[in-house]
């Protein structure tokens, strides 16, 4: 039969292997941040994790200057410490004396930082914002020589605008010499003067973003006199050089297409302003002339001309009625006439022939009233009621109703 | 406090034209001229020196646009430029 011992006897041996264990003593773990709590009493609880395992932590408020910022959920850490085991509750757990952000982590906080700072120094301020030129001839491009991110600037600034100069300044966008690089080109293309400056980069992990979050950039950007439109990255990445960049792209696409105009809508914007003035102006003609039109129509009514003419109308009238009347005059005068004629008929001398008296006349026509007219022998024509007859004088005696020659 | 850099840089690549009178600028103009024209008791005389000046600005504008199409231009070492 072996010992029994009681739990504390068992939680004291263990603790004491903890104990000296050396290793156990002075540790460095890697890993997550889990269910941090500040307690009041200013120890800190939290349980670290990795992918496959987890463990308690504990740090007490007489280590807290060993942790230089604020832990949260999630963030990858470095613990240094102690494992040791808690005897009252069996369980062994690390004292926490040192907490380090790991890596990622650690550029999250570095980014945080200067993200702060440099808004704190105004350096995101709105009235800092250059406008980024609507019509561009000359774009400056910062980015690396090969990759996506330069074929996509190139193509889209081409396609929209196939007369534009685009001015590359490769640049290296990642690693020790990225941010002198950037910050070179930057000040490169403002001494060409371009009209816009893109800088950025295609997607990568933050730490190959690394450089567009380094304060030397972001100053170099903020410094450019030429608007600046920043692409770093995937939408999702936002570097600190987006923030103070006078415009920020979503990627470098994006970039180029807010850097440079579609010259085909810019062309026929300009048709369309001349269409309008066009339009607008022969509407200001045409009502122009209908108003002359209607003063025109109003003017004939008033001009002597028209007035003149009315009056020749009218007089025409009146002649006409005038002619009329006077026809009907002239007619009934006719009339008159005729009847007098009839009545004149029935006085005529010529009746007188009807009666078996003639006349005679000489071969001229003259009527003979006189013997002294003709000679003897001559040929005198006498009338009769239904004809004359042709005779000749054989003697001449003077009658005493007319005297003698 | 931030402070911007000042510019003192040479030029390049750049008309008189261009500085003198933005397209941005010449197109407000134009609005606002579209504006002035658009006006029901504008009289023919305005109408016609608005059209003039508007018709001056696109000429304008048109001369501003560059027709030209350009190889890319990479900056080398020394600061000058190669072709891409």
């Amino acid at each position: 039969m072996q010992n029994v011992y009681t739990v504390a006897q068992i939680n004291s041996y263990i603790r004491n292997m903890f104990t000296q264990d050396f290793m156990m003593q002075k540790v460095r773990i890697r890993g997550e941040v889990s269910n941090c709590k500040y307690h009041t009493s200013g120890h800190i609880y939290f349980t670290l994790k990795d992918a496959k395992s987890a463990i308690s932590c504990v740090m007490f408020s007489s280590d807290r200057k060993g942790l230089p910022f604020r832990m949260t959920e999630g963030q990858q850490i470095i613990v240094s410490g102690s494992v040791d085991v808690y005897e009252r509750d069996g369980k062994y757990q690390i004292y926490a004396r040192q907490i380090e952000l790991d890596g990622i982590g650690a550029l999250y906080e570095k980014y945080e930082q200067l993200k702060a700072e440099l808004a704190e120094r105004g350096m995101f301020a709105e009235e800092y914002k250059r406008p980024i030129p609507r019509y561009i001839r000359v774009l400056g491009v910062v980015t690396a020589e090969t990759g996506a991110a330069v074929r996509d600037i190139i193509n889209v600034a081409t396609r929209r605008n196939p007369y534009v100069q685009v001015i590359l300044y490769p640049a290296i966008v990642q690693g020790d010499a990225a941010v002198p690089s950037i910050i070179n080109g930057i000040r490169a293309l403002e001494r060409l003067r371009v009209d816009t400056i893109i800088v950025g980069r295609g997607g990568g992990s933050i730490e190959d973003l690394w450089a567009f979050n380094e304060e030397a950039v972001a100053q170099a950007v903020f410094d450019c006199s030429i608007p600046v439109i920043s692409a770093v990255g995937h939408e999702t990445d936002v570097t600190i050089t987006d923030f103070v960049a006078d415009l920020r792209a979503p990627t470098p696409s994006a970039a180029a297409e807010l850097a440079v105009c579609d010259f085909g809508q810019l062309e026929e914007r300009m048709t369309a302003y001349a269409c309008t003035m066009q339009r607008l102006c022969r509407r200001t003609v045409q009502s122009n002339r209908n108003r002359a039109e209607q003063y025109r129509v109003r003017l004939r009514y008033l001009s002597p001309l028209y007035i003149l003419r009315t009056r020749k109308t009218q007089s025409v009238t009146l002649e006409e009625r005038l002619q009329a009347a006077m026809e009907r005059k002239l007619q009934e005068k006719r009339h008159r006439l005729a009847l007098y004629a009839a009545q004149m008929k029935g006085l005529s001398p010529l009746d007188k022939l009807s009666q078996g008296y003639a006349y005679a006349a000489d071969t001229e026509g003259r009527t003979l009233s006189s013997v002294e007219q003709v000679a003897v022998g001559e040929q005198i024509r006498v009338y009769v009621k239904d004809g004359s007859l042709l005779a000749q004088v054989q003697e001449k005696e003077h009658g005493e109703k007319k005297g003698r020659r | 406090m931030a402070k911007k850099k000042e510019e003192d840089k040479t030029e390049i690549n750049r008309t008189e034209k261009e500085q003198t009178l933005s397209l941005e600028d010449a197109f407000a103009q134009i609005e606002e001229l579209i504006g002035r024209l658009e006006a029901e008791d504008i009289t023919l005389e305005q109408s016609f020196a608005e059209y003039n000046r508007g018709m001056a600005l696109l000429a304008q504008c048109n001369e501003t646009l560059d027709r030209v199409e350009k190889k890319v231009l990479k900056i080398n070492e020394d600061g000058g430029l190669d072709e891409f």
